[in-house]
């Protein structure tokens, strides 16, 4: 992964990228977390409706179909916005614990997510006894839990000293 | 300068010092502050996107407003301590920085966006409450609302980007830098630290991005 990161460095795009770093790098940044906001919001909402918590004069479909496509398209900025600040600052983010496990945690996280929101529009009647079990509520506090916990990390990402020797970046110094 | 006197006190109280001492209590305070302002905006975001008439449209007003605000309010009441914590552990530099001082501005506009509904449009809901879209008065709030807030956000990340050592800021007159670095600095940051701050973590350093 460090030569890796060092041959991205090296390309012509990551140059662009980083000559415009003093507003590229807070800008997308600012966006990324705009992007985490959406998904955050819209998550809570579903959360809450099927927990029963809020939203309860809305069918849970009317609440999938009103949030659902905020929480896909705004993780398909997260991608984008991702990628950018990886090709502009590939050491940072590739050369990094954080960054790292923050990946496994938004895999397992889109997947639920994705599972749950492609899922259960397509076969309402068949998800309808599962989405009032317990288990089914659980799973949804699960993944808002995870991704409560892809913010912290994404937020570590620039800390990643707290790690100790768990961390690549403090084996460089 | 009298201000700086008390932001000189406030950096030396106990948990100042324990927030600047310790390598994980500015991270995981950062942490939470960003999941709080998350659910603020994103939150807030469905309320204004009901107030235009974007999304939502179906549902009652007050409503949506009920079921959301309460997240809204309790993740704000989050959001403002864990920025206070913050604030503690480097007052001065935060006090003197330009982007602080405008995100606090347009906090103060949010609060009064809020008001100015909450007299207008927000006293006459039960009118539009089923209505697909607020009256105008409630529409530009939205506006208002979304922009101020996406503006938060992108004043709050570059706060962080001016607020480390290295970083050449305008020093302020009145203000010893010298007495935040409390001694010779440890080098790294081009031996300009005019504008940085009281790190005491370990080296190296990173910036506070």
């Amino acid at each position: 992964m460090n030569s890796f990161a060092q041959w991205l460095t090296k390309t012509s795009l990551s140059h662009t990228f980083r000559v415009q770093e003093s507003w590229l790098v807070p800008g997308v940044q600012s966006i990324h977390i705009i992007g985490i906001a959406v998904i955050m919001g819209s998550l809570l909402m579903i959360a809450l409706r099927v927990l029963g918590w809020a939203g309860t004069d809305q069918t849970l479909r009317q609440t999938t179909d009103r949030f659902g496509p905020w929480v896909m398209w705004a993780l398909a900025l997260q991608l984008v916005t991702g990628i950018v600040m990886i090709i502009t600052e590939p050491a940072r983010e590739l050369v990094n614990f954080s960054f790292w496990t923050k990946m496994v945690f938004v895999a397992i996280g889109t997947t639920l997510a994705g599972i749950f929101l492609i899922g259960f529009p397509k076969h309402e009647q068949r998800w309808e006894a599962l989405v009032k079990s317990r288990t089914f509520k659980s799973m949804v506090i699960v993944t808002f839990v995870l991704f409560l916990c892809i913010i912290v990390l994404g937020r570590l990402i620039a800390y990643d000293h707290i790690w100790g020797s768990w961390s690549p970046a403090t084996q460089e110094y | 300068m009298p201000i700086d006197t008390f932001l000189k006190s406030v950096e030396a109280t106990k948990f100042a010092t324990a927030i600047r001492d310790s390598i994980w209590m500015f991270p995981i305070i950062e942490s939470i502050h960003v999941i709080c302002f998350t659910i603020v905006v994103g939150t807030i975001a469905v309320v204004d996107l009901r107030l235009l008439g974007l999304a939502s449209t179906q549902r009652s007003f007050r409503r949506i407003s009920s079921d959301v605000m309460k997240w809204t309010w309790g993740a704000f009441i989050l959001a403002v301590a864990t920025g206070l914590m913050m604030f503690s552990n480097n007052a001065r530099v935060y006090y003197h920085n330009p982007f602080f001082r405008t995100k606090m501005i347009l906090l103060v506009l949010a609060g009064v966006n809020v008001a100015v509904f909450e007299l207008t449009a927000g006293r006459t809901s039960s009118s539009w409450d089923k209505a697909p879209s607020a009256p105008r008065i409630g529409k530009v709030v939205g506006v208002l609302s979304l922009a101020i807030w996406i503006s938060v956000i992108f004043m709050g990340r570059l706060i962080g980007f001016t607020t480390h050592p290295g970083t050449v800021a305008p020093p302020t007159p009145g203000v010893n830098y010298e007495d935040f670095l409390g001694g010779p600095s440890s080098g790294g940051s081009n031996g300009n630290t005019s504008g940085g701050g009281t790190t005491t973590t370990p080296t190296p350093t990173p910036p506070n991005q």
